[in-house]
């Protein structure tokens, strides 16, 4: 497949983070149309009409998120969430670096449309680069009359700044992210209410993924029916791709949803060194479950994915080769995970801290049978059974790898340890 | 409130459509367990012990924060619940040290009772045990990270009861540890000692020392009764085993204080240093001797007699209704040990907790009337009332808000808006005005100002302290001046347990005089009396107390002793008089 890239377009331009090679290349005519020939309710239509889905990980429709900001006159806000911390996830990153007044302008069109007058980036506290990109590119946009007063005089105000994460990977989760924005301890909050009834300091707060901005622009420039042409049918438009692992060519790809993985791997990252075979891929970043070998022929879009009891996630794709061991697979999300759980909840807090124990001594060859059983008896509890949604992103990973490669596990007990090489 | 109807293991009711499953639960008459949770403060679902199932739900769902809808069928205890809870406690156990044949709060531990309950008869998952420091830099109480299971209730009543934001959470994850400020040992921190945190936490990971191993829930009773340490007049709870008190909580019924108490309340008379008076005592040339009761009832009467009118009784505010009136009778002038104002209360202390703008006259609460002073910082904190402070420290300056040197001393200097001194009172009058329901609190120099400024502000109520804990009831049975140096030729202070004492007092009683106490406590009246009284503690006596907005309480005993109530004492007394 052929494909004219829709949201990496400018990104191989010469110095295309700067606002002088976006206005060259059809910046910020979607903002300029968008205020001077929409009303707000209309954007709203025309995004859910696009059936765009977020691009963050949970694949929720768009215009649906933008039709929940309550119409009411009280402040509202929208959060750019930039804190990328899923494992193999490295798209937004690409955009924030590399074409910053596309996300900008897709969040001026966003939050014209629900009425917000302030927009706060949340950008993780690891991405020096990107903080650069993101300040210096606002106080463009600021300069040439696209945020502040009166914007391109259509009479809408809107501000925007920066808020440096500290590298929390649960800050990306949106209510986690705006107590941390609000000063707070950056834990999840209880929903509902969701943000876009009660957010930051209790306001209406849209929230939504760099990627997902990244495409409003085009479906203001080009239509909601040229959108949703891209892609399935209910999986609709352009998906950055970030593949990693064992494969020659690791990197971003834009495609449009529902490109076969096979094809995206072998046509286009090149295959995997020495011709190995894949044992293994993760499809959307660490906290989805893997596929297996047998399934690369599934297209990557929302539907065929979850009908795989897979799921899209970040469009992240881990490729793990036939030498890949996957209880160390298994044991490294795990350490992520109870590294990264905020605490608050018990099955997450030590649940994932004896799945640590329990996988750790299973690769070091002390495991023992029941072990097994204690890996099911932590995903079985911890699933469903959390404050928020990490609890399920952990027993995808370690559960979902249990389930797959449950042989593998056998194995390293009655082996006594690791049999793939090193 | 409209109702909903529930139906939770089988049993219908009709419950108010803003509540939880726990507290629908509870109407149904079905426990439900917690450890994060408490019904003081705000749930925040995190320990997940509280999980039940509720139909049409596609997860288990937390009780103590999920709502009833209308239909809702909820079952409390079904297989699939009680397998989750014992995943949540195998989990807990496995978290830090839970050995509890060491724990000083063994039996008391609502940990340990769900382990019993939930039939935990082995440990499921490894434990690592990780070991964490004892933090015994508090005076009254212990904690220890090692039982701590990160409920937070004792972070929550900090901030959420107290207003005091002591207690936080440092770290992530596993890592995570209550901390005290910005990470300091928590005797070193801003904690003020009220010993609220003690009193909500699940486990022994707080724990008291007087209290520790000193009985377990099965061996105590529970007593409610009242402080008289200071006028906003706490309810407490004493907990007691075999006749002895062993630890003082905060009645969670009781009003004003609804479960809070502070550092007096709670601490102080169980940490006394000083020696009990348990007999009489006469001092002759310089030595102290002890006598019987009625020997000391015949010394006083004669000593009165002899000094005919010119007797000056000076009562504490550790004195009840009932002793104050027996006392009223003897002769001579009658006479509060404390300040004491004319102008009575209007407001309630429960309205402190409704009032969007409070002006305080010339009084430190976050010292004098601790309990009072937590419900305004909690009105400041969390409903955004407004606050003006009125003093004397302020005076000439601060309507700029500046603070001036005098007012460090008012530990609610902080929080509040303006600052006045009394002649620019009237510009809090005018800030005041716009207020939809503002409360004037004073101490016993406040208190004209204070019911003055009233009458100028709309629908302002007024609130009174004066010191001592009985203070207002004394005044209503006779005692309605202050003693500030009134000569006579026998004094009888009646004490009671009070500890801070004016020196002008004790100097003057050293000067001359006959001088009889009535107290709990030799110290310091050994040093200026001819004789002692024994006088029974709050824990030992009952009676009644009126506090500063007029609620009376009961004293209730809580200790048996073999001691002559005082209000007997003071009636065979008056009866000798006669
Ligand atoms: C543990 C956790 C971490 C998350 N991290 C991110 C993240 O780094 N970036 C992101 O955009 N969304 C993240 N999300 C999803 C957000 O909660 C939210 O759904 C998303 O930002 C909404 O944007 P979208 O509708 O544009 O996808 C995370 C969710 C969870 C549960
Ligand atoms: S599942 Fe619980 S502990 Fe884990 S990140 Fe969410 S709230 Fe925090
Ligand atoms: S805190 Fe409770 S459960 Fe833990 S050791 Fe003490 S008594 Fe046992
Ligand atoms: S000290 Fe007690 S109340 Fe505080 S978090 Fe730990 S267990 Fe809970
Ligand atoms: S009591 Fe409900 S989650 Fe802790």
């Amino acid at each position: 497949m052929t494909f004219e890239p829709v949201l990496l377009r400018r990104t191989s331009l010469p110095r295309s983070d700067s606002i002088d090679v976006y206005l060259a290349n059809d910046g910020y005519a979607a903002l300029a149309r968008a205020l001077r020939d929409y009303a707000p309710g209309e954007l709203i239509g025309l995004v859910k009409a696009s059936k765009l889905r977020g691009r963050g990980g949970a694949g929720f429709p768009a215009g649906l998120k933008w039709g929940f900001m309550p119409q009411s006159d009280g402040p509202k806000y929208l959060c750019v969430n930039t804190d990328e911390g899923e494992p193999g996830t490295f798209k937004d990153r690409e955009l924030v670096e590399k074409d910053p007044h596309q996300i900008i302008e897709g969040a001026i069109i966003a939050a014209y449309a629900v009425g917000a007058e302030r927009a706060f980036v949340y950008i993780r506290g690891e991405f020096f680069q990107g903080i650069k990109s993101w300040i210096k590119a606002i106080a463009d946009a600021y300069a040439r009359g696209f945020l502040g007063q009166n914007i391109l005089g259509s009479g809408y105000d809107l501000e925007m700044s920066v808020h440096r994460g500290a590298g929390a990977y649960i800050c990306g989760e949106e209510t986690a992210m705006i107590s941390s924005l609000e000063g707070r301890r950056g834990e999840p909050r209880l929903k509902p209410p969701y943000p876009a009834e009660k957010g930051y300091w209790g306001q209406p707060t849209l929230v939504h993924n760099v990627e997902t901005l990244a495409n409003i622009p085009h479906i203001v420039n080009h239509g909601a029916e040229w959108f949703a042409s891209i892609g399935t049918e209910k999986s609709t438009g352009p998906k950055i791709f970030c593949v990693s692992g064992h494969v020659y060519r690791r990197g971003v790809y834009e495609f449009p949803l529902g490109i076969s993985l096979r094809e995206l791997l072998y046509e286009h990252a090149g295959g995997v060194p020495g011709g190995k075979a894949i044992k293994a891929v993760i499809p959307g970043g660490a906290s989805t479950p893997p596929l297996t070998a047998d399934q690369l022929d599934i297209t990557l879009d929302f539907e065929s994915l979850e009908g795989a009891g897979s799921a899209l996630g970040t469009g992240a794709i881990i490729v793990l080769d036939e030498d890949t061991c996957m209880v160390d697979v298994a044991r490294r999300s795990a350490r992520f995970f109870a590294h990264e759980s905020c605490g608050r909840c018990t099955p997450c807090r030590v649940g994932t801290q004896r799945a640590v124990d329990v996988l750790e001594a299973i690769e070091a060859g002390r495991g023992v049978p029941e072990d097994l059983d204690r890996l099911e008896a932590l995903c079985h509890g911890i699933s469903g059974n959390t404050f928020c949604p990490m609890g399920d992103a952990v027993v995808s990973a370690i559960g979902g790898t249990l389930v797959r490669f449950r042989d593998e596990f056998e194995e390293h007990i009655s082996q006594g340890g690791c049999a793939a090489p090193a | 409130m409209p109702n909903v109807r529930v139906t939770i293991n089988g049993v219908e009711a009709a419950v108010p459509a803003n509540i939880t499953v726990l507290e629908a639960a509870k109407f149904a008459g079905i426990e439900i367990p917690t450890l994060c949770d408490h019904p003081a403060i705000e749930p925040i679902g995190a320990c997940r012990i509280c999980l039940v199932e509720i139909e049409k739900q596609r997860t288990l769902q937390p009780a103590c924060t999920f709502p009833v809808f209308e239909g809702m069928v909820a079952h409390t205890r079904s297989e699939k619940v009680v397998e989750a809870r014992r995943f949540v406690l195998d989990l807990l156990f496995s978290e830090r040290n839970h050995f509890c044949m060491f724990c000083q709060m063994s039996e008391s531990c609502t940990l340990q009772d769900l382990a019993y309950e939930y039939e935990l008869d082995h440990w499921k998952f490894n434990r690592p045990m990780p070991k964490f420091s004892v933090d015994a830099s508090r005076e009254y109480f212990v904690m220890d990270h090692n039982r701590c299971i990160l409920c937070r209730r004792c972070i929550r009543v900090c901030d959420e009861l107290v207003g005091n934001g002591t207690l936080g959470l440092k770290n992530r994850g596993a890592d995570s540890m209550v901390t005290a400020d910005m990470d300091v040992p928590f005797g070193e921190s801003s904690c003020i000692s009220c010993g609220t945190c003690l009193q909500v936490c699940p486990t022994g990971s707080l724990a008291d020392r007087a209290s520790a191993y000193m009985g377990a829930t099965a061996q105590i009773d529970r007593v409610k009764t009242r402080c008289m340490a200071c006028p906003v007049g706490c309810g407490t709870e004493l907990i007691v085993r075999e006749n002895r008190v062993i630890r003082v909580e905060g009645d969670w019924d009781a009003e004003p204080n609804k479960g809070l108490l502070c550092e007096i309340g709670r601490f102080v008379p169980l940490h006394e240093k000083r020696n009990r008076v348990r007999q009489p005592m006469v001092r002759t040339d310089g030595d102290w001797t002890e006598v019987e009761m009625e020997e000391a009832l015949g010394l006083m009467n004669e000593k009165m007699r002899e000094a005919g009118d010119d007797v000056a009784t000076i009562v504490s505010g550790f004195v009840t209704v009932e002793e104050g009136k027996a006392l009223a009778q003897s002769p001579g002038a009658k006479y509060l040990m404390h300040p004491i104002a004319s102008e009575q209360s209007t407001a309630k202390q429960a309205d402190l907790d409704e009032a969007d703008l409070f002006v305080v006259v010339n009084t430190d609460m976050t010292e004098d009337y601790q309990v009072a002073g937590f419900a305004i910082k909690r009105g400041v904190r969390q409903r955004g009332a407004r606050l003006l402070l009125i003093n004397d420290a302020a005076d000439g300056e601060a309507a700029d808000g500046e603070a001036a040197d005098g007012e460090a001393a008012d530990g609610l200097g902080d929080w509040a808006m303006r600052r006045f001194g009394p002649e620019d009172a009237n510009q809090a009058v005018s800030i005041a005005r716009g207020a939809q329901m503002p409360v004037i609190v004073a101490g016993p120099d406040g208190a004209k100002l204070a019911t003055e400024l009233a009458d100028q502000i709309p629908d302002a109520k007024v609130l009174i302290y004066t010191p001592g804990g009985n203070s207002r009831g004394l005044y209503e049975v006779g005692f309605q001046e202050a003693f500030e140096g009134q000569e006579a030729a026998v004094y009888h202070v009646v004490a009671g347990e009070i500890s801070r004492i004016s020196p002008e007092l004790l100097e003057q009683l050293r000067q001359g005089g006959t001088v009889i106490v009535t107290t709990s406590y030799r110290e310091p009246w050994d040093e200026v009396a001819d004789l002692i009284v024994p006088m029974p503690t709050t824990f030992e006596k009952s009676g009644t107390t009126v506090n500063a907005d007029g609620m009376v309480g009961q004293v209730v005993v809580g200790v048996i002793t073999r001691a002559v109530p005082t209000n007997e004492i003071f009636n065979s007394l008056a009866e000798l008089a006669q």
